[in-house]
C-alpha cells in the first residue's frame, strides 16, 4: 500500500528519472490498490452470497401418496407400476428403504422414511397381497394385520424462482459417499489438498486440448466450477478465468472442504427440460432416475458425474452411447484409483443407462399443475417464502390420472387434425381439468397440448365462450323454481327477444329446425337451443344468472338474453368448480390444488380444510343429473359410449361456441369429474363440435381409468315414472316408443300418452286398491 | 419464517370468521299444477294431466352404512385426536378415510364432528346435510346427521331451527 518516493541528486537527467520513477511508482500503487480493493470486493461477493444461498430452498411440492388398504382396486400390477414411478428398486430380499419383491401377486416391499403432513412414517415392511385387480390383505413385518398405509408420495416439482433453477437440496447424509469420491476422480483428484486451483492440471489440459486441436480436458477444480456456476455467466474470456481462479482461492480461504462439495452437489447445472433448469444432484436423481439421490447405485452415480461434464453434450436421452461409454471410462477410472473393485465397476458397467420414461414428460413435471399450486399459496405466502424457505407442499395431483389426461389430450389432438382435410397452419390447442367431486381436489391438469411446456396456462387463463355448457344450470334453475320438473313440456319452436338496444333476437338450433314441445330431459340431451331460450325466458334471467354465481362461478354473468346460449366466456378451472357442484349433488366445495403445507423444519403450517356448502336443492339437482345422464345415453354424448365401460353410468355435457370455434366437454362419473376443451389459440373456428372434439379427450380419459358409476340415492320428494323420451308423455314401458324413466316431484301432473292412459290408471289403480 | 407463521394464523382465523351462510334454494311445491298455456315457452299437449301416484311402488329397503377397515382405523385416529384437541390432525384423517369411500354417509358425520368440536357450527351443519343427502334409506345415519344439524343450531341460538331438524331426527328414530 504504501508508495515508494525516491529522492536523488539535482541533475536535471535525475529529475527527470525521478519523474518517471514517481510515475511508474504512483501507476503501480494505483494498480495495486485498485487489485486489492477487487479482491476485497469479491472476497464480499462470495462470502456474503455463498452463505446466503446455501440456503435457499425452493418449496418442495409432493403428488398425493398412494393409499394401501384391502378392498383397494387395484392388483399386484399396478401396484408395481406405482412403485417403479417411485423408483422403488425391485431385489430379492427388500432390506433397504425404497426397494420391493414380487412373488406372484404378492409384493414386499421396505418403505421410505417419510415426513407426512400430519406424521413421521418410519421405513417398515409392508406386504401386500392381491387378487386379481383387488388388494386383499395389508400386513407388518410380525404379520398383523395393517389397515391401512400409504407409500412416501411422489416429489412432483418445486416451486422455484422466476430465472428458471430448479433444484431439490439435498443434507450431506443423504448423499451416497461414491458420488463425491467418483467426481473427485473424473473431475478434480487434489481436490482434497489444493487451495482452489489446480495449476498442474490447468497446464495439462491445456497441453491435451493443444494436441487434440479442441477443448477436451477442463483443468478446472470442483471450486473454480462451483464458483463459475455461482457467481459468474459462461463466458469464457481471459478475465473471468482469473476472476473466477481468484473467487476459487478466497472461497477455499473462507470454508470447509465439506462444505464446498455439498454446495458443488447441490449448485450444479445438470440438464435441461424446457424452460426449467435442472440443478444440483438431488433434482437430476428425480429427473433422470425418478428416485431420491441416496438410493442411487454406483453405475447411476457414475452418469450423473458424466452429465457434470457437459449436460448436453452427454444428455442421455439425447445422445445415449455417447453418455455410456463415458460412464463406463469413469467406472474404470474410479476402480483404477482404487475407489471401487474392478469386478463391481465391471458388473457396473453391464448395467443400462436406466433413465426414467423418456416419453414427452420426462421426470414428471407438470407446470400446469404447479403454476394452480404456486398461485394457491401466493394468497398466503410471499414469493421469498415459497422459493427459499424450503416449504413442503402436500399437493392433490394424481399422477397416473395426470399421465392419462395428458395422453389422451396428445393422441385425440394428433387424430383430430390427421382427419382434417384442410391444413391449418397452427396447432390445435387443449386443456383438461379433473376433479375429485366430493372434496373438490384437483388432481390432473393440462394446461396445453406440450404439458411439459411451461407457457400460457389455457386451463387457468383461457377464458372461452362455454356454448351450451351453460344449459345445465338454466335448467337447474327451471327445476328450482318449482314450475319445471325433468319430465315437463317445453317447447322447442321459434323465439324472439326484443333486446336492450331496440334489436330483435331470433335465435336458432343447430340443425336449423323445431322439434316442437319436448320434455326437459330431451330438451338437455339433444341440447335444443330454442327450448332452452323459451325456459330460460320462463324462469327469468335474473334466477338463471345469480344460479350460477351460487353454483361457484366467481362472477355472476350479465342479465343478457344471450347468455342463455352460452355467450358466456368462462376459463376451464371455473368451468369445472361450476360443473363440480352437479358432481357433487348440489354442495359446492372450492376446489383445491394443496391440502397441506410443512415448513422447513418439518412442523405443520397449514392445511387447506375440505368445506361444503349446500347451493342446490337436492331434488333439482338429482333431476338434472338425470337429464345429464341422458345425455350419454341418447344425447349429445352417447359417442362415448363405444369407447366407456358398458354398465358405467356417467352425466355430461357438451358445448360448442358460435363458429365452432371452442370445443367443450364437462362430465362426471361417480368419483371423477372431467372437463375438456379444444380450440385455437388465436380463436379461429375449429369445424368441432363439442361431441366431435372435446368429447372424445374426455371418453378416452374416463375409460382409461378406474372409475365408479355415478349414482345418488333419490331424494324421498320424488317418484320416478315412465315417460316417452321424444314426446315426454308418460306412458307404461310396453306401450310407448322409446321409454325412459326420470324421476319427478310426486304428486307432479303430467301429460299422458292417451293410448296408454289405461294402462297408468290400471298401474296407479292397483297400487291405490 | 416468522412473518410466514403470523401470516398462516391470520388467515386461519381469517377464514374462521367468513364462513358463508349456507345456500338456501327455494324448496318446489310438492305439487305442481301447470296449467295449460301457463307460461309463454310451456305449451301443455292434448292429452289429460294426471297426478304422479302418491303411494311409492315399493318403498326402498333401509340400507345403513358401515366403514370399512381402513375407515374405521382413520375414524377411531380421529377420535383420538379431537380428544387430544388436535383439531386439524383430526380433519386430516376423516379427510383420508372420505378419499377412500366418498359416498360413506357415516364419514361426512364424522367430519361433522370435527368441526363441532371446534366450533365451527357453520360446517358442522353443511357437512351434516351433506351427509342427510346421502343417506336416504338409512333412517339410522339420516336422524344422526339430523341431529348434529339440531345441535349446531342450538349452539347458535337458532332455536326454532333448532326444534325442527330436532323433530327430523327423533322422527327418523321411531
Amino acid at each position: 500500500m504504501a508508495v515508494v518516493l525516491a529522492h536523488g541528486p539535482t541533475l536535471k537527467l535525475k529529475k527527470f528519472r525521478k519523474q518517471l520513477l514517481i510515475g511508474t511508482a504512483l501507476i503501480v500503487g494505483i494498480g495495486t490498490i485498485a487489485l486489492l480493493a477487487w479482491l476485497l470486493y469479491l472476497d464480499r461477493i462470495v462470502t456474503k452470497q455463498f452463505e446466503g444461498r446455501r440456503w435457499t430452498l425452493p418449496a418442495q411440492v409432493y403428488a398425493e401418496p398412494l393409499e394401501l388398504y384391502a378392498g383397494q382396486a387395484f392388483g399386484a400390477d399396478t401396484l408395481e407400476a406405482e412403485l417403479q414411478r417411485l423408483g422403488y428398486q425391485s431385489v430379492d430380499n427388500p432390506q433397504r428403504a425404497g426397494s420391493y419383491r414380487r412373488r406372484g401377486e404378492r409384493i414386499d416391499l421396505m418403505s421410505r422414511r417419510f415426513q407426512f403432513w400430519d406424521s413421521l412414517q418410519e421405513s417398515q415392511l409392508i406386504s401386500v397381497t392381491g387378487a386379481g385387480s383387488t388388494i386383499t390383505a395389508l400386513t407388518d413385518q410380525r404379520g398383523s394385520e395393517v389397515p391401512i398405509f400409504r407409500l412416501d408420495p411422489l416429489l412432483i416439482g418445486s416451486i422455484f424462482p422466476l430465472h428458471g433453477e430448479d433444484r431439490v437440496v439435498v443434507a450431506p447424509d443423504a448423499v451416497p459417499p461414491l458420488l463425491p469420491a467418483a467426481l473427485k476422480v473424473a473431475e478434480d483428484r487434489k481436490f482434497d489438498t489444493h487451495h482452489g486451483i489446480n495449476v498442474l492440471a490447468i497446464v495439462r489440459a491445456a497441453i491435451a486440448n493443444v494436441r487434440a486441436g479442441q477443448i477436451e480436458q477442463g483443468g478446472s477444480t470442483l471450486t473454480q466450477q462451483l464458483v463459475k456456476s455461482y457467481f459468474l455467466d459462461n463466458r469464457r474470456t481471459f478475465g473471468r478465468k482469473i476472476e473466477e481462479a481468484c473467487m476459487a482461492m478466497l472461497l477455499e480461504v473462507h470454508f470447509e472442504k465439506q462444505d464446498l462439495l455439498n454446495a458443488y452437489i447441490n449448485e450444479i447445472y445438470l440438464g435441461q427440460d424446457g424452460g426449467r433448469a435442472i440443478h444440483g444432484f438431488g433434482l437430476a436423481a428425480q429427473f433422470y432416475f425418478g428416485k431420491p439421490l441416496a438410493e442411487l447405485q454406483l453405475h447411476e452415480i457414475a452418469l450423473l458425474v458424466t452429465i457434470v461434464r457437459g449436460p448436453s453434450y452427454y444428455d442421455p436421452r439425447r445422445h445415449p452411447e455417447r453418455a455410456r461409454a463415458r460412464r463406463d471410462r469413469i467406472l474404470k477410472l474410479m476402480a483404477d484409483f482404487q475407489v471401487i473393485d474392478a469386478k463391481v465397476a465391471r458388473q457396473a458397467a453391464a448395467k443400462p443407462l436406466g433413465i426414467v420414461n423418456g416419453g414427452s414428460n420426462k421426470g414428471g413435471y407438470y407446470p400446469a399443475f404447479l403454476d394452480l399450486v404456486r398461485r394457491t399459496l401466493q394468497r398466503d405466502y410471499r414469493e421469498a417464502d415459497l422459493t427459499e424457505a424450503g416449504l413442503k407442499i402436500f399437493s392433490t395431483l394424481n399422477p397416473l390420472i395426470q399421465s392419462r389426461a395428458e395422453s389422451a389430450l396428445e393422441q385425440e389432438l394428433a387424430r383430430l387434425e390427421k382427419a382434417r382435410k384442410k391444413k391449418v397452419p397452427q396447432k390445435l390447442e387443449g386443456v383438461v381439468v379433473v376433479t375429485a367431486p366430493q372434496n373438490g381436489e384437483v388432481i390432473a391438469m393440462v394446461g396445453g397440448r406440450q404439458a411439459n411446456y411451461a407457457g400460457f396456462n389455457r386451463a387457468l387463463d383461457a377464458k372461452r365462450s362455454i356454448g351450451s355448457l351453460v344449459k345445465p344450470v338454466i335448467f337447474l334453475a327451471a327445476v328450482e323454481s318449482g314450475k319445471f320438473n325433468a319430465a315437463s313440456i317445453v317447447e322447442d319452436a321459434p323465439v324472439e327477444v326484443r333486446l336492450a338496444n331496440g334489436k330483435l333476437w331470433k335465435p336458432q338450433n343447430i340443425t336449423k329446425e323445431f322439434a316442437g314441445p319436448v320434455p326437459l330431459v330431451r330438451a338437455l340431451s339433444q341440447s335444443l337451443n330454442l327450448a332452452t331460450v323459451n325456459l330460460g325466458l320462463a324462469v327469468g334471467l335474473p334466477q338463471v344468472t345469480q344460479k350460477f354465481k351460487a353454483l361457484g362461478l366467481k362472477q355472476e354473468p350479465p342479465q343478457l338474453p344471450s347468455v342463455l346460449l352460452g355467450s358466456l366466456d368462462v376459463a376451464p378451472i371455473d368451468v369445472a368448480q361450476l360443473f363440480n357442484a352437479f358432481a357433487n349433488g348440489g354442495f359446492n366445495t372450492p376446489l383445491r390444488a394443496v391440502r397441506s403445507v410443512l415448513d422447513g423444519a418439518g412442523k405443520p403450517l397449514k392445511s387447506f380444510a375440505l368445506e361444503v356448502t349446500p347451493v342446490a336443492d337436492t331434488a333439482a339437482v338429482f333431476q338434472v343429473n338425470q337429464m345429464l345422464v341422458q345425455v350419454m345415453e341418447r344425447g349429445t354424448g352417447r359417442g362415448a359410449r363405444a369407447q366407456l365401460p358398458s354398465g358405467l353410468v356417467v352425466a355430461g355435457k357438451s358445448g360448442t361456441s358460435s363458429d365452432y370455434r371452442d370445443s367443450w366437454f364437462a362430465g362426471f362419473s361417480g368419483s371423477h369429474l372431467g372437463v375438456v376443451w379444444i380450440g385455437y389459440d388465436n380463436n379461429t373456428p375449429t369445424g368441432l363440435t363439442g361431441a366431435s372434439g372435446a368429447l372424445t379427450v374426455w371418453s378416452r380419459l374416463m375409460s382409461g381409468i378406474a372409475t365408479t358409476s355415478w349414482s345418488a340415492p333419490q331424494p324421498e320428494t320424488l317418484q320416478p315414472v315412465t315417460i316417452e323420451y321424444a314426446s315426454g308423455l308418460v306412458a307404461r314401458p310396453e306401450c310407448g316408443e322409446d321409454v325412459i324413466t326420470i324421476a319427478v316431484p310426486q304428486g307432479a301432473q303430467l301429460p299422458v300418452k292417451p293410448q296408454c292412459e289405461s294402462g297408468l290408471r290400471g298401474w296407479w289403480d292397483r297400487l291405490v286398491h | 419464517m416468522k412473518t410466514v407463521i403470523r401470516m398462516v394464523a391470520l388467515s386461519v382465523v381469517a377464514s374462521a370468521c367468513t364462513i358463508p351462510e349456507p345456500y338456501r334454494a327455494p324448496t318446489p311445491p310438492q305439487s305442481v299444477p301447470s296449467s295449460p298455456g301457463s307460461g309463454p315457452a310451456v305449451n301443455q299437449p292434448e292429452p289429460t294431466p294426471a297426478a304422479v301416484p302418491e303411494p311409492q311402488p315399493a318403498p326402498a329397503p333401509v340400507r345403513e352404512p358401515t366403514l370399512s377397515p381402513a375407515s374405521r382405523a382413520l375414524v377411531a385416529q380421529a377420535q383420538a385426536q379431537i380428544a387430544a384437541k388436535n383439531i386439524p390432525l383430526a380433519a386430516a384423517s376423516v379427510e383420508r378415510a372420505l378419499r377412500i369411500e366418498p359416498d360413506n354417509a357415516l364419514l361426512w358425520i364424522e367430519l361433522a364432528k370435527v368441526r363441532q368440536a371446534e366450533g365451527n357450527h357453520a360446517q358442522t351443519e353443511n357437512l351434516a346435510r351433506k351427509a342427510v343427502s346421502m343417506s336416504i334409506n338409512a333412517p339410522r345415519t339420516q336422524s344422526a346427521a339430523w341431529q348434529l344439524i339440531a345441535d349446531s343450531y342450538r349452539a347458535r341460538g337458532k332455536n326454532l331451527e333448532a326444534r325442527d331438524a330436532q323433530g327430523h331426527a327423533d322422527a327418523l328414530k321411531r
